[in-house]
C-alpha cells in the first residue's frame, strides 16, 4: 500500500473527529497521580520532564561557574580553598557535559522527533521512562556526593594515577565514576530509542531525504553515542575496579597504564562533544528555515556534513593527548583529520548563510540566538584550529586557552541554539509565547556577558594561565583580565536570570500561542500547542520536506489504525512505505524499578563488591516483570493459552 | 473540518519479523553498543601488551587448551537450537521453539559448568597483574552475557509453558536467538588472543 | 594566606611570562606559527561576520513572502558562492596544516650530541632537579630552579614520582607531560638571558596551582660558576647560632625528608636544601625567598600550600632564629 493508493471516503474526517478523539484521549492518557507520576511512558511528558530537569543542572553548574569566577577574580583571593575549588570545578565540568548539555538535547529529541516524524510515541516507550530515572539517579549520585563533601575533585576527565585508588584515597572519585555509568547507560537507551523511532516510526511517505535536519542531527548524534560511550563506560568500570577490586589496568607498576585511561577516555571524550554539537545544529536548521521562511540550502550537503562531521569525529581523539608526546606522525595524522573537520562544520556555516541571504526574515528571538551561534561559535571553531596545530597546541594546551575554546564553542556552539530552540519551541511546549522584548533583553545580556567573560581567556591562556588552578601570585599580571571575566559572568548570570524570569512571567500570563504561531515547516506544529498526549488525531502523511508549507490542507491522513490501544504505523526504514501496526505498552512502574535496581548496585558497589550481586536481584525482578505479558489481550493476538 | 483523503492501513498486520520490526533495532543497537565494548576491551589488551616486558607475566599458566577449546565448541553449538528455535517462531511452532529452547538451554548451562572450571585453574586473580585483570574482567564481562542469555530463556520456556502466549513474543523470541548469536561469536576472538597465545600455550600444565 | 610578596620578586622575572614573548628558538617558531594563525583565522572571522551582517542587513524586494524553498536562480547562484567558500576553507587548511607540520619539524630538529642533560621528577607539588654528569660525584641536585647557559641545547628529562605533571616554561617551550612510567625528554634553549617563569600545567592535585618553577638563562661562564657552586657539600656551620640550626635540622623531623650535602639530612621526600640560600624562591615558586618567608613557611607550610606535603613545625622562637640563621647560610 503507497501514498498514491489513496481511497477517499465518505464520511470521512469530520464526522469521525470528535469520536475518536474521545477515544485517543482515553487510550493516551497521561498518567495521573502520584504513583502516575513514577509510571509515565508519554515522550512529550518524559521530554519536557527532561528538558526541565536539565536547566536545573544547568543552573547549578552555573552557580559553581560564577563561584570559580568569584575566587578567581582576584589574585591569592581566599573565597575558596583548594579543595572546594577542586570540587567545583569538577562538579561544574562534568555537570555541564553529562548532566546538562548532552540530555538536555536528549530530552529535546525525545520530546521533538516523534512529533516531526508524526507519531503518537517514541518505538520503544518503556526505555524513555528507564532513561529518564537513571539520569536523575546519576544526578543526585553527583550531588548527593557534593553536598556530602564526596564530590569528585579530579576533573571532568579524571586523569589517572590522580584519581586512582592511591592519591585520591576516600569515595571522591567513585562518586564520578560511578555518575559516569548512570548517565551513560541513560544516553545509549535514548539514543537506541531514537535510532529506532527515526528508522521504523516515520510518516508514510517521509522517505530518507524527506527527513527533517533536525531529525538527522538526532539520528546522526544517537549513532554516535552508541559507539563512543561504551569506550567512557569502559573507561570509569575499569577506574572503578581498579579503585574497588584491585585490578591494575592503570598501575604502572603491575603492567598496567595511566595512558590507556586518556585514550579510551578521548575516544569517547572527543565524539562526546560533537555529541553535544549535532544536535545544536538541528536545531540552528529549524530556526533559520522558520524564521528565513525558506528551506535550508543546500539539504544533501547539510546531511553529508552531519554524517561526514560525525565519521571524522572518531578520529580526533589524540588531539587532547599532544602533550603526553606521542610519535611525532602519529600527531601530523591528528592535527590534520581534526583541521579537515572544519570542512564540514564551515559547508554549514556557509549554507545557513546562504538560506539567511535568501530568506524573508523575521527578527524573532530565536533567529537572534542563531546570529549569535555563527559569531560566537566560528571564533571557538578557529581556536579549535589553532589547538589541532601540535606546536601551538604545546603552548595552549591546559591554560585558559583551551578554556576560552571550550566554551566558544560549547556555549557558542551548543547553548546558544538551545537557548533559540528553548524559545522557539516554547509555544509548542506550554502552549504560551514568550516575551519579545525580554527574550532580546536577555539573548544581548547573554551574548555580551559571554564575550565578556570568555574573550580575555585566550590571552590568559597565551601569557602563561594554566586551567584548574585554584589562585594564581599577583605578579603574573592575570589579575586584571580575570577581574573583567568575572564581572562578564555576572552579565552572563543576569541574561540567564532575564530567562528564567521571561520562562516564569509567560507560564502564569504569557499570550496563548495556538497551535503554530510561527508559520512552522515541519509536522510539530500542525498540532495544537500543547500537543495532545495522543499527539496527532490523525497520523499524517508528508510528500515533502516542508510539510507544513507545501499544501498541507490536501495531504492524506492516515486511518485504520486502531484507537482503542495505543497502535501507531510502523513504515519501512528506507522510504516510509506503510509496513504494519505496532502496539505500544501503557504506564508501568517497572522502569522506574528497574532504574533503582541499577542504582543500588552501582551505589552499594562503591562501598561494597556485593553491591553487584544485591542489586542484581531487584533489577532481575524489575527485568521480569517488564517483559513478562500482562494479559491485557487488547495488545496483541494470542497464539496459545495452556 | 474538511474533509481530507485518507490512507487506510486497516489490513496491515500488527506483527512483523527481523528489520521491519521496531524490536530488530532495539535489539542491534544493544550489540553495536556491547560489541563496541568488547572491541575496546579488544584493543585495550593488544594496547597493554604491546607495553608489556613480559606477555603472560610469570606463573601464568594455560588453563588447559581442551577445556577453553571446549568451551568454545559448545557456545558455538548452541546457536544451532537456537536457530530451529527461531526457525519455529516463523513457523508459530510452539513447541518446536520450547524444544529448542530448551537444547540451548542445558548448552548454555554446560558452558557456565566449563567456564567456572577453566576460571578455578587460573593461576593468577585479577589483583595479580594487569593481564590478569584483563582476563578475568573479560571473562567475567562475558560470562555475565552467557547467564543474561540463560535466564532470558529460561523466562521465555516459562512464558511457552505458562502462557498466555503472544504474536509479538514470536517476534521477540526470534530476536533473542539474533542476541544469542551475538554473544557466541562475540567469545571467538577472545579465544583465539587468550587462549592460542603462543607465549601461552608453551606454559600448559 | 599567602604572604604579600616583595617587589623585588617582581623584579625578578624578565620580560612577560607569555608564549607571545619568546626567549628562546622554539618559543620563537611556535610564536610566528600563532601569528600565521591569528591572522588568517582573523580573516575568516571577519569575512563571516561580514556575510552574516549583509544578509540581515540586505534590502529585499517585495517579493512574495510565502514560505517554501530557495527560488531556482538564487539558488544556482549561491551554490557557487557556497562552492567557492568551501574551496577556500581547503586552500586555507592546506596552508596551516603545512605551516604546523613544518614547525613541527623545526621543533623536532633542536638537538646535540654533548649536551647538557638535566633530569627533572615531578611530585606533588615540586619539582626536583638533577643535573647529569658521568660522574656520579659531580651530579647536582636542586629544587624548584633550572639554571641553563644560553645559546645552547638542554635536554630535559622528564620523570614523574607520583602523579601526572607538565613542565612548561611559556618564554622557550611549549609544554610536556611528565607521566610516572614513561620516561619523557624535551630539548629546550634560551638565546636570551633572564629569568623564566614555569608551572605545572597539568593538573595534579590541590596544589597544582602553585607548582611552579624559575628557569634561569645566564651567559656560559656564569652559569659554569653556578654548577661549580652547587656541587660543594653545603656550607659548614660559622655562628653558634648556625651551629645550633644545623643540630636542629638533623634532629627534628626535617632531616626525614630533606637532604642537606654534608649532614646528617638526607631525606628525600622533600626539595634538597644544600643551597637553599641561593634560590630565589620557596616552595615551588610560590614565595620569595627572603628570611621572613622563610619562617613563616617552616612553621606553618599548610596555610600558605594548603594540603601541601610538608606538615607544620611548633618552633621556640629562639629555634626557629637558629633555624633560620643556618638555613640562610646555606648559599
Ligand atoms: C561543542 C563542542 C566542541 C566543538 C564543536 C569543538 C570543535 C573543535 N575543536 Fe574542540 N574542544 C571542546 C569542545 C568542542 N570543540 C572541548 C570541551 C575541549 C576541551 C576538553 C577539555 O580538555 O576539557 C576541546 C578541546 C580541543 C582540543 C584540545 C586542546 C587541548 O586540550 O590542548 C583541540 C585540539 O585540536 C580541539 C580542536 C577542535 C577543532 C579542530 C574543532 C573543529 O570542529 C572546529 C571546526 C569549525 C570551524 C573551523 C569554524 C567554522 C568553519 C569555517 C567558517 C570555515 C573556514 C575555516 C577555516 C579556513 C579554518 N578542541
Ligand atoms: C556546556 C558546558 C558548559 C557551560 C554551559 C559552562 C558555563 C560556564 N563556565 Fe564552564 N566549563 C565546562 C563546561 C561548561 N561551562 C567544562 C567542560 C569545563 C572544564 C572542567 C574541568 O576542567 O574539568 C569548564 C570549566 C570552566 C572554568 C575553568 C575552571 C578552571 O580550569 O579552573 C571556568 C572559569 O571561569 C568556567 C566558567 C564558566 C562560566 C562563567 C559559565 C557560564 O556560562 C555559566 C552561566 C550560568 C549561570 C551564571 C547560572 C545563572 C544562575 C543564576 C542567575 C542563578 C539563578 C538561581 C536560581 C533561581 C536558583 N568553566
Ligand atoms: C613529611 C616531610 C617533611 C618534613 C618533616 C619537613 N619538610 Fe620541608 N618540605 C617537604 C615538602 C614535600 C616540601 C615541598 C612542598 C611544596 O613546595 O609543595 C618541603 C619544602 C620545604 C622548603 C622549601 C624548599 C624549596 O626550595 O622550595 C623548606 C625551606 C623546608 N621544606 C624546610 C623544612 C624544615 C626546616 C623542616 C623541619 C622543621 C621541614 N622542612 C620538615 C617535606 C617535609
Ligand atoms: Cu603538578 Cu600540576
Ligand atoms: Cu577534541
Amino acid at each position: 500500500m503507497s501514498v498514491a493508493e489513496i481511497q477517499e471516503t465518505e464520511e470521512g474526517y469530520a464526522g469521525h473527529a470528535a469520536e475518536e478523539r474521545r477515544r485517543l484521549e482515553k487510550t493516551w492518557a497521561f498518567s495521573s497521580g502520584f504513583f502516575g507520576w513514577f509510571m509515565e511512558v508519554s515522550h512529550t511528558a518524559l521530554g519536557r520532564r527532561y528538558i526541565a530537569t536539565a536547566m536545573i543542572l544547568f543552573l547549578l553548574g552555573g552557580i559553581e561557574a560564577l563561584l570559580m569566577r568569584i575566587q578567581l577574580a582576584r589574585p591569592e583571593n581566599g573565597f575558596l580553598d583548594p579543595d572546594l575549588y577542586n570540587e567545583i570545578f569538577t562538579t561544574h565540568g562534568s555537570t555541564m557535559m553529562f548532566l546538562f548539555a548532552v540530555p538536555v538535547f536528549q530530552g529535546l529529541a525525545i520530546y521533538l522527533v516523534p512529533l516531526m516524524l508524526g507519531t503518537r510515541n517514541t518505538a520503544f516507550p518503556r526505555l524513555n521512562a528507564l532513561s529518564y530515572w537513571l539520569f536523575v539517579i546519576g544526578a543526585l549520585l553527583l550531588y548527593g556526593g557534593f553536598f556530602l563533601n564526596t564530590g569528585p575533585d579530579a576533573g571532568w576527565f579524571a586523569y589517572v594515577p590522580l584519581s586512582g585508588p592511591e592519591y585520591s584515597p576516600g569515595k571522591r572519585v567513585d562518586v564520578w565514576a560511578q555518575m559516569i555509568t548512570f548517565s551513560e547507560l541513560s544516553s545509549l537507551a535514548a539514543s537506541v530509542n531514537i535510532i529506532a523511532t527515526v528508522f521504523k516510526h516515520r510518516a508514510p511517505g517521509m522517505s530518507l531525504n524527506r527527513i527533517p535536519l533536525f531529525v538527522w542531527a538526532m539520528l546522526v548524534t544517537a549513532v554516535m553515542v552508541v559507539f563512543a560511550m561504551p569506550a567512557v563506560m569502559l573507561a570509569s568500570t575499569l577506574l572503578a575496579m581498579d579503585r574497588l577490586v584491585d585490578t591494575h589496568f592503570f598501575n604502572i607498576a603491575e603492567g598496567g597504564d595511566p595512558l590507556l585511561f586518556q585514550h579510551l577516555f578521548w575516544f569517547f571524550g572527543h565524539p562526546e562533544v560533537y555529541i553535544i554539537f549535532i544536535p545544536a545544529l538541528g536545531v540552528v536548521s529549524a530556526i533559520t528555515a522558520t524564521f528565513s521562511r525558506r528551506q535550508v540550502f543546500g539539504y544533501m550537503a547539510m546531511v553529508l556534513s552531519l554524517v561526514a562531521t560525525g565519521f571524522i569525529g572518531f578520529g580526533l581523539w589524540v588531539h587532547h593527548m599532544f602533550a603526553t608526546g606521542l610519535p611525532q606522525l602519529g600527531q601530523s595524522f591528528f592535527t590534520a583529520a581534526s583541521m579537515m573537520i572544519a570542512i564540514p562544520s564551515g559547508t554549514q556555516i556557509f549554507c545557513w548563510l546562504a538560506t539567511l541571504w535568501s530568506g524573508r526574515l523575521r527578527l524573532n528571538t530565536p533567529l537572534y540566538f542563531v546570529f549569535g551561534f555563527v559569531a560566537i561559535f566560528v571564533l571557538g571553531g578557529l581556536t579549535g584550529i589553532m589547538l589541532a596545530s601540535v606546536p601551538l597546541d604545546l603552548q595552549v594546551h591546559d591554560t585558559f586557552f583551551v578554556v576560552a575554546h571550550l566554551h566558544y564553542v560549547l556555549i557558542g556552539g551548543a547553548i546558544f541554539p538551545l537557548f533559540g530552540g528553548l524559545h522557539f519551541w516554547f509555544p509548542k511546549m506550554t502552549g504560551r509565547m514568550l516575551s519579545e522584548r525580554l527574550g532580546k533583553l536577555g539573548f544581548w545580556l547573554l551574548f555580551i556577558g559571554f564575550n565578556l567573560t570568555f574573550f580575555p581567556m585566550h590571552k590568559l591562556g597565551l601569557e602563561g594561565m594554566p586551567r584548574r588552578v585554584y589562585t594564581y601570585l599577583p605578579e603574573t599580571g592575570w589579575g586584571d583580565l580575570n577581574l573583567l571575566a568575572t564581572a562578564g559572568g555576572v552579565v552572563l548570570g543576569l541574561g540567564v536570570l532575564t530567562f528564567l524570569i521571561n520562562v516564569a512571567v509567560s507560564l502564569r500570563s504569557g499570550e496563548v500561542a495556538g497551535a503554530d504561531p510561527w508559520e512552522g515547516e515541519t509536522l510539530e506544529w500542525a498540532i495544537p500547542s500543547p500537543p495532545p498526549p495522543y499527539n496527532f488525531l490523525h497520523l499524517p502523511t508528508v510528500s515533502g520536506r516542508s510539510p507544513l508549507w507545501e499544501n498541507w490542507e490536501e495531504q492524506p491522513v492516515v486511518t485504520g489504525v486502531e484507537s482503542h490501544r495505543r497502535e501507531v504505523l510502523v513504515t519501512a526504514s528506507l522510504d516510509a512505505e506503510p509496513d504494519h501496526r505496532d502496539i505500544l505498552p501503557g504506564p508501568t512502574i517497572w522502569p522506574f524499578v528497574l532504574a533503582l535496581g541499577v542504582g543500588v548496585t552501582f551505589i552499594v558497589a562503591i562501598f561494597t563488591p556485593w553491591g553487584v550481586p544485591i542489586g542484581a536481584v531487584p533489577c532481575a525482578i524489575a527485568l521480569v516483570a517488564w517483559f513478562w505479558p500482562r494479559g491485557d489481550m487488547g495488545r496483541y493476538e494470542l497464539k496459545e493459552k495452556s | 473540518m474538511r474533509e481530507r483523503p485518507e490512507l487506510d492501513v486497516s489490513d496491515l498486520p500488527t506483527v512483523a519479523f527481523g528489520a521491519r520490526a521496531s524490536i530488530w533495532w532495539g535489539v542491534v543497537g544493544l550489540m553495536a553498543i556491547e560489541g563496541t565494548m568488547f572491541a575496546i576491551m579488544f584493543a585495550s589488551y593488544f594496547y597493554l601488551r604491546g607495553n608489556a616486558a613480559e606477555w603472560p607475566p610469570t606463573g601464568a599458566f594455560h588453563p588447559g587448551l581442551g577445556l577453553t577449546t571446549a568451551n568454545l565448541a559448545i557456545l558455538l553449538v548452541s546457536m544451532i537450537p537456537m536457530h530451529f528455535a527461531a526457525k519455529a517462531a516463523h513457523r508459530e511452532d510452539l513447541a518446536g521453539i520450547r524444544r529448542g529452547l530448551i537444547v540451548a538451554t542445558v548448552l548454555c548451562v554446560a558452558v557456565l559448568v566449563i567456564r567456572a572450571i577453566v576460571l578455578s585453574r587460573l593461576t593468577y586473580r585479577w589483583d595479580s597483574h594487569a593481564y590478569g585483570s584483563l582476563i578475568w574482567t573479560t571473562a567475567g564481562f562475558h560470562t555475565l552475557h552467557v547467564i543474561t542469555g540463560l535466564l532470558e530463556n529460561l523466562l521465555f520456556i516459562a512464558l511457552l509453558i505458562k502462557g498466555p502466549v503472544e504474536d509479538k513474543h514470536l517476534v521477540d523470541v526470534r530476536v533473542n536467538t539474533l542476541y544469542w548469536y551475538f554473544v557466541a561469536l562475540s567469545w571467538v576472538p577472545f579465544y583465539v588472543i587468550f587462549f592460542l597465545d603462543p607465549g601461552l600455550l608453551d606454559l600448559s600444565y | 594566606m599567602i604572604a604579600a610578596p616583595s617587589l623585588a620578586f617582581l623584579a625578578q622575572w624578565t620580560g612577560r611570562h607569555s608564549a607571545l614573548d619568546p626567549a628562546g628558538p622554539q618559543a620563537e617558531r611556535i610564536g610566528d606559527l600563532w601569528w600565521l594563525m591569528f591572522w588568517i583565522s582573523t580573516g575568516v572571522f571577519l569575512a563571516v561576520l561580514t556575510a552574516l551582517l549583509a544578509a540581515i542587513l540586505r534590502r529585499r524586494r517585495e517579493e512574495e513572502d510565502a514560505p517554501g524553498p530557495i527560488a531556482p536562480e538564487a539558488r544556482h547562484r549561491l551554490t557557487r558562492v557556497v562552492a567557492g567558500a568551501v574551496g577556500v576553507t581547503v586552500v586555507l587548511l592546506f596552508v596551516l596544516l603545512f605551516a604546523s607540520v613544518g614547525t613541527g619539524r623545526a621543533l623536532g630538529s633542536l638537538s646535540s650530541r654533548q649536551a647538557l642533560t638535566i633530569r627533572l621528577t615531578g611530585q606533588q607539588w615540586w619539582w626536583s632537579v638533577e643535573y647529569q654528569d658521568p660522574v656520579p660525584g659531580r651530579m647536582v641536585t636542586t629544587a624548584n630552579e633550572i639554571h641553563i647557559p644560553t645559546g645552547r641545547p638542554i635536554l630535559v628529562q622528564l620523570e614523574s614520582r607520583d602523579v601526572i605533571h607538565s613542565f612548561w616554561v611559556p618564554n622557550l617551550h611549549g609544554k610536556r607531560d611528565l607521566i610516572p612510567g614513561h620516561k619523557g625528554e624535551v630539548w629546550i634553549q634560551a638565546d636570551r638571558p633572564g629569568v623564566y617563569r614555569g608551572q605545572c600545567a597539568e593538573f595534579c592535585g590541590h596544589q597544582h596551582a602553585l607548582m611552579g618553577l624559575l628557569v634561569v638563562a645566564e651567559p656560559p661562564e656564569a652559569f659554569a660558576a653556578w654548577l661549580e657552586a652547587q656541587r660543594r657539600p653545603a656550607a659548614p656551620p660559622v655562628t653558634p647560632a648556625q651551629k645550633r640550626g644545623q643540630k636542629l635540622v638533623e634532629t627534628l623531623p626535617c632531616a626525614l625528608c630533606h637532604t642537606i650535602q654534608g649532614t646528617a639530612a638526607s631525606g628525600k621526600t622533600g626539595p634538597d636544601l644544600t643551597h637553599l640560600a641561593s634560590r630565589r624562591t620557596l616552595a615551588a615558586g610560590t614565595l620569595p625567598n627572603t628570611p621572613g618567608h622563610l619562617a613563616g613557611w617552616i612553621v606553618d607550610p599548610q596555610s600558605i600550600k594548603p594540603g601541601n606535603h610538608m606538615p607544620a613545625n611548633t618552633l621556640q622562637s629562639e629555634d626557629l632564629q637558629a633555624l633560620l640563621a643556618y638555613l640562610g647560610s646555606l648559599k
